[in-house]
């Protein structure tokens, strides 16, 4: 089957896939051939029909976004085999709970300050994690708004996950 | 396909793929019959084939975290189909720009009321020991009719002394604030975080500077006042010193003057009670 030259060189999907580039290639617009290595991750992770059934289900303004992380969930699964992505979120999460914690500490001194008293330096520093603080809470940073992240990734629950999707 | 014989029943994927669950199935223990929806989220992302594949590369024993992971990241896909865990990551480091932000502005504030405390007890303290140098004096010092007049003229030349006495209270509130930012110092380095010019690791460290200042320029008191060698108030110093060390600031600062009190003579007394009724204010 000879190519026209008239056409537009294959996207590098079918080029992986070694398959003719069709007009309506729905991996051609962001699957470029300068990026062989975007594609060639997202393939090996979550396969080419995956991929493709998931730009599907998603409305074509939004393929773009969808195939760029997509493509950044692959290439950490391919550093990290183990933790994928996942990995960067847990540290997150971490640093998240870290500064309330210390916003919460710091707001109680201002407090104490307010009503003229000398705030006292803690025993240790595990006392400040003592104090309550609105840390913590799974799916708490956004209630405002509405929108609920999933919860913590940091809660161990080796016994897996429920149906909800959370951990 | 439930086995026969009373076996256990066939996990998530060998159910959905109708075949026998033998039981060296690298996915029955993290799929349950019970949970087809967290498999079916985890089939739609990655595929079975991709999963065993992953399980495969890996070693025994990180299996569990992988498909802990794996599930994870297909239960966010499913609820968020666009941008998945890269919008959780977004959005996280959203929260800690905030977080930092606001940490920072607290921070500052806290600072504020710190210094406005810190000035507070020093006029106090000065009030009550200036108080104190002024009932001494009509004790029976026959002092001259100008005298309050005398001691507030006398600012310049007696400059170091008065910074002096700043610098006996500041040594100890100093330790105070330093413990207080070095808690939070010791609270940042336990948990590394990325290197960040506005990390509270560097805010606090910026802090950290004007308190130490003060401690620098109480250690050089003894070559900068030869006032109190000539009276030799360097023992009373050290004793009084140690007072503060140890008990309130008012408190000490109140002995340490009336020892000082005894020690001097007239004219270096009025020099003395010059410096305390003066306040520094840095």
């Amino acid at each position: 089957m000879a190519s026209s030259s008239y056409s537009n060189p294959p996207c590098a999907a079918c080029k992986c896939l070694r398959r003719k580039c069709l007009p309506d290639c729905i991996f051609a617009p962001y699957f470029p051939p300068e990026e062989p290595q975007k594609f060639i991750n997202v393939h090996k992770i979550f396969g080419a029909s995956n991929v493709s059934k998931l730009l599907n289900d998603v409305a074509p303004h939004q393929r773009e976004d969808a195939v760029n992380s997509l493509a950044y969930e692959a290439e950490a699964r391919v550093k990290d085999p183990v933790y994928g992505c996942v990995g960067a979120i847990s540290v997150l999460q971490r640093q998240v709970m870290r500064l309330q914690k210390e916003l919460d500490a710091t707001n109680a001194d201002i407090v104490r300050y307010a009503y003229n008293e000398m705030p006292q330096p803690p025993p240790a520093a595990a006392s400040h994690y003592g104090r309550r603080s609105t840390a913590g809470h799974a799916g708490s940073f956004d209630q405002n708004s509405g929108f609920c992240y999933p919860s913590q990734w940091n809660n161990n629950d080796p016994s897996g996950d429920n149906e909800s999707g959370s951990l | 396909m439930t086995l026969k014989g009373g076996a256990t029943s066939a996990c998530a994927a060998c159910k959905y793929q109708r075949r026998k669950c033998i039981p060296e199935c690298l996915l029955a223990p993290y799929f349950p019959a019970d949970q087809t929806k967290v498999f079916q989220n985890a089939h739609k992302l990655f595929g079975v084939s991709n999963i065993v594949k992953i399980l495969k590369s890996l070693d025994p024993s990180q299996h569990a975290e992988a498909m802990r992971s794996i599930k994870y990241q297909a239960n966010v896909r499913d609820r968020f189909p666009v941008y998945g865990c890269l919008g959780v990551i977004r959005h996280l480091y959203y929260q800690i720009q905030l977080l930092e932000e606001e940490f920072h502005a607290v921070l500052t504030q806290l600072e504020m009321y710190r210094q406005h405390h810190h000035q507070q007890q020093q006029q106090q303290q000065i009030s009550s020991m200036a108080d104190d140098v002024i009932s001494q004096l009509e004790l029976g010092m026959a002092p001259p009719t100008n005298a309050l007049p005398l001691f507030n003229q006398m600012t310049q030349p007696y400059a170091m002394q008065n910074s002096y006495s700043s610098y006996m209270d500041s040594p100890k509130d100093s330790v105070e604030n330093n413990s207080l930012w070095i808690q939070h110092l010791f609270l940042d380095t336990n948990n590394h975080t990325t290197s960040n010019n506005d990390s509270p690791i560097a805010i606090q460290s910026q802090l950290l500077l004007p308190n130490s200042e003060p401690l620098a320029d109480a250690q050089d008191y003894d070559e900068i006042h030869p006032f109190f060698d000539s009276i030799d108030d360097r023992q009373s110093y050290i004793e009084s010193k140690d007072a503060y060390d140890s008990t309130s600031s008012e408190e000490s600062l109140k002995d340490a003057t009336e020892s000082m009190v005894e020690n001097v003579a007239d004219n270096e007394l009025k020099s003395a009670a010059a410096c305390f009724s003066l306040t520094s204010v840095n």
